[in-house]
C-alpha cells in the first residue's frame, strides 16, 4: 500500500485548493442527491422495518419518466415550450409516477407481508428490484439515454444552454445554475418533510405508526393508509432526484438504481436509520466521502472507501450518528 | 378433513402465511392426507415410508446415468450446471435457511475460492499446488473469511448484515475488476480480463478434463455436502439453528450461543461456496469478475426459494426446476415452437386452476373470443401497420399466420413506443386482477390474459434471455407472497 | 456429530475420487471431437452460431452487434441460393461470464451449426478456445481486440489455436498504435491523460496507448471511472488544467458526450479523443472531438441503408459483426460447392481462409483476407490482412464526422 499513500498525498498536493473547492462543490451536490433517497429508505425502514431494495430502482424509474417527458416535449434539443416550464412538467410527472409505483409495490408487494418473518419482505424486495431493472432493461434495450443538459434550452450561439451558466465563481472554478438547483431544491424538499412530519397531524400519525404499530392502529389510526401515503411520499422523493440527477449529469441507464441506492442506504445507515435528519446528514457525508476519494484517492476505490467507512461504522457505532439506541422489547 | 377452522381461504389476497395457535405437526397433516388421496398416493406413500438414504441413492441414481444419454455440451449445460447450482444453493441455504441470516454477498465467497484457485494453480505467479492441497486449504480460506465478516454480524440485525454482506459483494467486484493492485510485479487478479489457463483438477495424475468427468466428481461433491448437512441438520446444532432462526431472543435466553452458531453457519456457508468456486474455475479454466455478479446471486436465491428454505432436498430440486427451464429457454438452445407452446400451455394449465371449472371455461372462451374481436376491430379501423407487425421465431408458418390473425402485433418500426404502452398496461392489469375477486376478478382476468399475449409476441419472446431475469423478479415475489415455504418446504407455524 | 460428518466424508471422498477417475478417467476422448469431421448435407439451409451479449452491462453493444448480423443475413439472403439461419447465443458478458461456456457448448453440439460469429469479448474469446476447438468451429469475431488472441506473447503461446480464431476488426496494436502516432506526430500533445471505463476492452486500448506514449517519451496520466456511473465532476477536478488531451477508449457514446462537455464546462479545454466503442455520429458528437475508427465509406450502401433503417443514427461498432456473418457465409457456399452439397465443420474452417472480401462486400472500408502467418507487430494468423486499419476522424461544430488520416 505504500505507494497507494504516495500517489494520496500526490494527489492532495497538485489538486491544491482549487481542486479541493471543486472536490467540495462536487460532493455537496452529489450528497444532496442521495440525502434525497436516503430519506426514502429511513422513512420507510422507520414505518415499517423494512429495507426497501427496489428504492434505488424507483429512483431510476423517475429519471427515466422525466425523459419521456422531455422527448415529449421535442426535446432535449429542440424544446416546444420554455425550460422552466419543462423542468415543472417533469418533475411533477416524474414525482407523481414514482410515488404510485412506491404505493403498488407496497400494496402488491409488501403487503401481503406485514406479520411474515423478517426474510420474506426482504427477498420480496430484492425480487421487485431486479424485475424493475430488467423490465427497463427489456424496454429500451440497455440503451443510454441522456438529457442533454448541457445544451437543453439552448438559445443563439451560447456554447452551453442555461442549465450549465455560471452563477458565481470561487479563484476560477465556476459554480453553475444546476448544480445549485440541486442543492436548492433539496434542501426545500427536504425542508418540507421536516414540517410535515413534525408540525402536522399527518406527520403526527407517521411518527405514530412508526413508534407501535398495533397501538397506533387501536388510537384509530389507519396504519394502512398512513403507511400507503409514507410510500408515495418516500417514492416521489427517490424521483425527484432521478430527474434532478438527470439535469444534473443526463445519462439514464437501466441499472443506475443499484449503485446509487446502495450508497443511499449506506447514508441513511450512517446517519441513523429511521431519523430524518440522520439520512440528510448521511447523505452529505457520503457524497462528501465519495467526491475527495475519486479526487484524491483514485476512481477506482471509491467504492472500497466508503465500504470501509460503512463497516466502521457498523463495528464502533451501529445506530448511527443520529440514532436512537434501539431497545429491544421483549 | 379439509374444512377445519382458520384454513385461509384459497382466493384470497394478502393473508398472513404463519397460522396462529396450530401446532407444526397439526398443520401438516391436511397435507400429509391430501397428498396419500388420489392417482399418486401410493406413490406418495411409499416415497415418505422409505428412509432418506434411499432417496439420495435415487437420486444418485438417477443423476449417474445423465452422461449416457446426454451429449457433452447438453451435460455441461443440463448436468454440470445444475450440480453446481445445487451445491451452492446447498451452502446458502445453511446461511438464510438454517440460520435465518440474509446474506446478500454469497456469491463472494464463490469468487474467492475461484480467484483463489486461480493464483495458486496457474501461470498467473508460476504457483501450481496440487488439487489435493489447493482445494482444501481454498475451502479453509474462504471460511476463514467468512468467519471474518461474520464477527460485524455480533452487532448486526439482520437487515444491516444483508446490506454490509452486499457491500461486501459490491466492494469485491470492484477489487477484482479494477483495483486489481499490483503485488509482485503482476496485477493480483488479473483486472477485467481475470485470469485465464488454469489448471484442471488432477487427482494422483488423472486430470478431470472432459465433461464427463468433472460432472461425476461435483456429483460426488454435491452427494458429500448433502450428506453432511443432512448430519448437521440432525444434530444437536441443526435444533440450536432452527430455534435461532425462528426466535432469537428467546434462543438466547434458553442458552443457546446464538453468536457462534450464527458465525458456524455462516463459515460452513462460505466454505461450501468457497469450495465450489475453485471447482467452477478449474472446469471453466479462467475466471473473470464478471462470474460472481449480482445475476447470480439471484440465480442461486430463486435456486434456494424455490426449494424451500431450510429443506434439505430444496436447493436440490429449486436447481433442477430453474436451471434446466433456464437454459431451455436460452435463445442458443434453439426450440422456438415449443417455447409457444410452454407459453400458451402454462397459461392455459394456470386457469384450468380455477375452481369451479365452468369459470376456468368461461375465461379461456372469453379470451379467444375477446382475442378475436380486439383483432378484428383493429385491423377494420386502424392502419394495417398495426397488425402488420411480423410473429418472431415459428418453425411451422401455419402457427405464425394463427398467432398474427389472433394477437395485435403492430410494425415495431412505425410503432416504437407500443412496447412500453402495452407492457404497463399488463403490469396495471395484473395489479388489478389481484386487487378483486370472484366474478370480478374472471372477468378482468380476460383482458389481462389476452394483453400478456400480446406483451409475450411483441416484446418478451424476441429477447428471451431478459425475459428469463425478469421471471426471476417475478418468481421470487409471487413465491414469496404466496408460498412461502418453497416447493418442499415445511409451512412455518407461530405458536401464540 | 462432526466426528459422524468427518468419517463418512472421508470415505465417500476417496470412494467417490477413486471411481470416477479410474473408471472414466482414461483418456476418452469428449464426444463432439466427433462433430468436427460429422458430414452436414448444406441443403438449401445452414445455421450460423451468433454469440453476443444480449443481457447484461454492454447489452446495448450486443444489440448493435445482432442488429448488424441480422442486416447481413437479410442482405445475404436476399441474393443468394443457400440461406442463413441465425442461431443466437447470450454470454451476458458482465453478468454471468459462465454463460459463454454454455453458450460454445450448445453450438458445439447442434449439429446444425456450421460456423459461429463472436464472441464479443476477448476474454470470452480465451475461456471458449478450448471448447470451439474440440468441437471444430472457427469462432469469426467482430469485437475481440486483444492482440495475444492471434499472435504470442514472449514466452507464452497464443491464447487460442492457430486456425481455430478469426477476427473481422483490427486489434488493439493496431489501434493503439494508430492512436498514439497520431497523438505523438500529428497533434503533437505532450501532456495526455488517459481514462479507462474499467471494462476489458478499454483496459487493453488504454494500456496499448499508454505503452506506445511511452516508447516516445510521453509519460501519460491514467485514471479508471466505473461504466455505469455518471458523476465525472471529481474525476474532472482530478484532471491537471494544463492537459492538452484526454483519451477516453470508451464504449458508451452517451457518457463519452457528457464526460467531454462536463470537461468544458468545467473550463479545461483538452482536447477529446476517443475509440471505435464511441464512434457513434448519432451520440457523440463534441466539436473539436477526435475519435478512431473504421475506415468506413459513407456512401457504401450498406451503410446507407442501416443508418436509414436507424433515424438516420449510423453506427460502427457493430460493422465488424456484418462482416463476420459474410465471410463466414462465404466460407460456407464455398466449402459446400467444393463438397458438392455435402461439407465438414473442418471444411468450413479451413475455407475461411481462403475468403476474399472486396472492400465493399466488407463495408469496413478496405478488403479482408485472413493471414496465415504474423505480419507486422501486431498481427497474427487469424487477423485481417491487407490494409486493415484504423482512421482519424475530427467531429466539425455541426457534429459531422471528417476523416483526417
Amino acid at each position: 500500500m505504500h505507494p497507494l499513500l504516495f500517489s494520496i498525498i500526490d494527489n492532495i498536493r497538485s489538486l491544491g485548493w482549487g481542486g479541493a473547492f471543486q472536490l467540495l462543490r462536487n460532493g455537496l451536490v452529489l450528497g444532496s442527491l442521495y440525502a434525497l433517497i436516503a430519506l426514502g429508505y429511513t422513512m420507510i425502514y422507520g414505518i415499517l422495518k423494512l429495507l426497501n431494495f427496489a428504492h434505488g430502482d424507483v429512483y431510476m424509474v423517475g429519471a427515466f419518466l422525466g425523459y419521456g417527458i422531455l422527448t415529449r416535449l421535442n426535446g432535449p434539443l429542440n424544446l416546444a415550450i420554455g425550460i422552466v416550464p419543462a423542468i415543472a412538467l417533469m418533475f411533477a410527472v416524474a414525482m407523481a409516477g414514482s410515488g404510485v409505483l412506491g404505493v403498488a409495490i407496497e400494496r402488491f408487494a409488501y403487503r401481503p407481508l406485514r406479520n411474515a418473518p423478517r426474510i420474506a419482505p426482504l427477498i420480496t424486495a430484492i425480487g421487485v428490484s431486479f424485475f424493475l431493472e430488467n423490465s427497463v432493461q427489456l424496454l429500451t434495450n440497455g440503451y443510454q439515454y441522456t438529457y442533454n443538459p448541457f445544451e437543453l434550452g439552448k438559445t443563439g450561439t451560447e456554447e452551453l444552454g442555461p442549465l450549465y451558466h455560471t452563477v458565481f465563481s470561487v479563484a476560477g472554478n465556476p459554480v453553475t445554475t444546476v448544480q445549485l438547483f440541486v442543492v436548492g431544491a433539496a434542501l426545500l424538499l427536504m425542508a418540507a418533510l421536516v414540517l410535515l412530519v413534525s408540525r402536522t397531524k399527518f406527520g403526527k400519525s407517521m411518527r405514530a405508526t412508526a413508534f407501535d404499530r398495533e397501538a397506533a392502529s387501536m388510537m384509530g389510526i389507519d396504519t394502512d393508509r398512513v403507511i400507503a401515503i409514507t410510500f408515495f411520499i418516500a417514492s416521489m422523493l427517490a424521483g425527484a432526484a432521478g430527474v434532478m440527477f438527470g439535469l444534473y449529469l443526463g445519462v439514464t441507464y437501466y441499472f443506475m438504481g443499484f449503485l446509487a441506492g446502495l450508497k443511499a442506504f449506506t447514508a441513511a445507515v450512517i446517519g441513523g436509520i429511521g431519523s430524518i435528519p440522520g439520512a440528510m446528514l448521511g447523505g452529505l457525508i457520503i457524497g462528501l466521502v465519495e467526491s475527495f476519494a475519486i479526487g484524491y484517492v483514485g476512481g477506482q476505490w471509491s467504492d472500497i472507501v466508503i465500504f470501509g467507512l460503512f463497516i466502521l461504522f457498523m463495528l464502533f457505532r451501529p445506530r448511527g450518528l443520529l440514532g436512537s439506541r434501539a431497545i429491544q422489547k421483549v | 378433513m379439509s374444512d377445519q377452522p382458520n384454513t385461509p381461504a384459497p382466493e384470497q389476497p394478502g393473508v398472513e402465511q404463519t397460522r396462529i395457535g396450530v401446532d407444526s405437526w397439526v398443520a401438516e397433516s391436511e397435507d400429509r392426507q391430501a397428498r396419500t388421496r388420489g392417482f399418486f398416493g401410493p406413490a406418495a406413500r411409499g416415497w415418505d415410508a422409505s428412509p432418506d438414504s434411499v432417496k439420495l441413492f435415487l437420486f444418485i441414481a438417477v443423476a449417474g446415468t445423465l452422461p449416457f444419454w446426454m451429449n457433452a455440451g447438453d451435460l455441461f449445460i443440463y448436468g454440470l450446471f445444475t450440480v453446481l447450482y445445487a451445491t451452492l444453493g446447498l451452502g446458502l441455504n445453511v446461511v438464510v435457511g438454517f440460520a435465518g441470516l440474509l446474506d446478500l454477498g454469497y456469491v463472494a465467497y464463490f469468487g474467492i475460492g475461484a480467484y483463489g484457485y486461480a493464483l495458486v494453480s496457474s501461470d498467473h505467479y508460476g504457483i501450481h499446488w496440487p488439487t489435493l492441497a489447493a482445494l482444501p486449504a481454498l475451502t479453509a480460506f474462504t471460511g476463514l473469511v467468512g468467519l471474518l465478516l461474520g464477527f460485524t454480524s455480533r452487532r448486526l440485525v439482520g437487515d444491516y448484515f444483508a446490506i454490509v454482506t452486499l457491500f461486501f459483494l459490491q466492494a469485491f467486484l470492484v477489487f477484482t475488476n479494477t483495483a486489481n493492485p499490483d503485488i509482485a510485479g503482476v496485477g493480483l487478479t488479473g483486472g477485467s480480463s481475470g485470469i485465464g489457463n488454469l489448471d484442471p483438477l488432477k487427482f494422483f495424475g488423472y486430470a478431470l478434463t472432459s465433461v464427463k468427468q468433472q460432472y461425476y466428481f461435483f456429483l460426488a461433491v454435491l452427494v458429500l455436502a448433502t450428506a453432511g448437512l443432512y448430519f448437521a441438520n440432525r444434530s444437536r446444532t441443526g435444533r440450536a439453528w432452527r430455534a435461532l432462526r425462528e426466535d432469537p431472543l428467546a434462543a438466547e435466553v434458553m442458552s443457546i450461543p446464538v453468536n457462534r452458531l450464527k458465525r458456524l453457519a455462516i463459515v460452513m456457508g462460505a466454505a461450501l461456496a468457497g469450495l465450489c468456486g475453485g471447482i467452477f474455475a478449474a472446469i471453466q479454466t479462467a475466471v473473470t469478475s464478471s462470474n460472481f455478479t449480482l445475476n447470480v446471486l439471484i440465480f442461486i436465491f430463486a435456486v434456494v426459494i424455490l426449494g424451500g428454505l431450510g429443506s434439505i432436498a430444496g436447493p436440490i430440486l429449486g436447481a433442477i426446476v430453474i436451471n434446466v427451464s433456464f437454459q431451455f429457454l436460452q435463445p442458443q438452445n434453439d426450440h422456438p415452437d415449443i417455447k409457444r407452446w410452454l407459453f400458451y400451455g402454462a397459461i392455459v394449465l394456470f386457469v384450468a386452476l380455477m375452481k369451479p371449472w365452468y369459470r376456468a371455461v368461461v375465461v379461456l372462451g372469453g379470451t379467444l373470443a375477446f382475442g378475436f374481436a380486439v383483432h378484428a376491430i383493429v385491423s377494420a379501423t386502424a392502419a394495417t401497420s398495426w397488425t402488420g407487425g411480423a410473429v418472431t421465431d415459428t418453425g411451422h408458418a401455419s402457427v405464425g399466420k394463427a398467432i398474427a390473425d389472433w394477437v395485435v402485433i403492430p410494425n415495431q418500426t412505425l410503432h416504437g413506443g407500443f412496447d412500453t404502452y402495452a407492457y404497463i398496461g399488463l403490469v396495471v392489469l395484473v395489479c388489478v386482477v389481484r386487487s378483486t375477486s370472484g366474478w370480478w376478478r374472471s372477468l378482468i382476468l380476460i383482458p389481462t390474459l389476452y394483453m400478456t399475449a400480446v406483451v409475450w409476441e411483441t416484446v418478451l419472446a424476441p429477447s428471451p434471455a431478459v425475459t428469463a431475469e425478469i421471471l426471476f423478479g417475478v418468481l421470487l415475489i409471487v413465491i414469496m407472497t404466496a408460498r412461502p415455504q418453497g416447493l418442499i418446504g415445511t409451512a412455518r407455524v407461530e405458536i401464540v | 456429530m462432526l466426528k459422524k460428518i468427518g468419517a463418512v466424508a472421508f470415505l465417500a471422498a476417496l470412494v467417490s475420487v477413486v471411481v470416477s477417475t479410474t473408471a472414466w478417467g482414461s483418456a476418452k476422448a469428449p464426444r463432439t471431437a466427433a462433430a468436427a469431421t460429422k458430414t452436414v448435407k448444406c441443403g438449401t439451409r445452414v445455421s450460423i452460431g451468433v454469440a453476443y451479449p444480449a443481457t447484461g452491462g454492454v447489452a446495448f453493444l450486443g444489440a448493435l452487434q445482432i442488429d448488424w448480423a441480422k442486416t447481413a443475413v437479410k442482405r445475404w439472403n436476399a441474393s443468394n441460393k443457400l440461406k442463413i439461419k441465425l442461431v443466437q447465443g447470450d454470454t451476458q458478458l458482465t453478468t454471468n461470464a459462465a454463460a459463454n461456456l454454455a453458450v460454445a457448448h450448445s453450438f458445439a453440439s447442434n449439429g446444425k451449426v456450421l460456423a459461429v460469429t463472436g464472441p464479443a469479448g476477448s476474454q470470452e474469446v480465451q475461456d471458449s478456445a478450448g471448447v470451439y476447438h474440440g468441437a471444430g468451429l472457427a469462432p469469426v469475431s467482430g469485437s475481440a481486440t486483444r492482440v495475444f488472441l492471434t499472435r504470442a506473447k514472449t514466452g507464452k503461446p497464443r491464447e487460442t489455436s492457430k486456425g481455430f480464431f478469426y477476427r473481422t476488426v483490427p486489434n488493439d496494436g493496431q489501434q493503439g498504435d494508430a492512436v498514439a502516432n497520431f497523438i505523438n506526430k500529428d497533434l503533437k500533445k505532450k501532456r495526455i491523460y488517459i481514462i479507462d471505463d474499467e471494462e476489458a476492452y478499454s483496459q487493453g486500448l488504454a494500456d496499448q496507448v499508454q505503452a506506445d506514449l511511452k516508447k516516445v517519451g510521453i509519460n501519460a496520466s491514467r485514471n479508471h471511472v466505473a461504466q455505469n456511473v455518471s458523476d465525472f465532476s471529481s474525476l474532472i477536478a482530478a484532471i491537471p488544467s494544463n492537459t492538452q488531451l484526454v483519451y477516453i477508449p470508451w464504449q458508451q457514446a452517451a457518457e463519452a458526450q457528457t464526460f467531454a462537455s462536463q470537461l468544458h464546462a468545467n473550463g479545461k479545454n483538452a482536447i477529446v479523443m476517443g475509440s471505435d466503442g464511441i464512434d457513434a455520429p448519432g451520440q457523440f458528437t463534441t466539436h473539436g472531438a477526435y475519435v478512431s475508427g473504421f475506415p468506413v465509406d459513407a456512401s457504401n450502401p450498406v451503410y446507407k441503408a442501416f443508418t436509414k433503417a436507424h433515424k438516420g443514427q449510423p453506427e460502427a461498432f457493430g460493422l465488424p459483426t456484418y462482416t463476420s456473418i459474410w465471410a463466414n457465409a462465404t466460407a460456407i457456399k464455398m466449402a459446400c460447392k467444393a463438397g458438392h452439397g455435402k461439407t465438414t465443420r473442418k471444411a468450413v474452417r479451413k475455407t475461411l481462409l481462403k475468403v476474399k472480401l472486396t472492400a465493399k462486400q466488407s463495408v469496413l472500408g478496405f478488403p479482408v483476407k485472413f493471414l496465415n502467418t504474423n505480419k507486422g507487430t501486431f498481427q497474427g494468423p487469424g487477423d485481417m490482412g491487407g490494409n486493415a486499419d484504423f482512421a482519424i476522424y475530427h467531429i466539425n461544430n455541426k457534429g459531422a464526422y471528417i476523416r483526417v488520416k
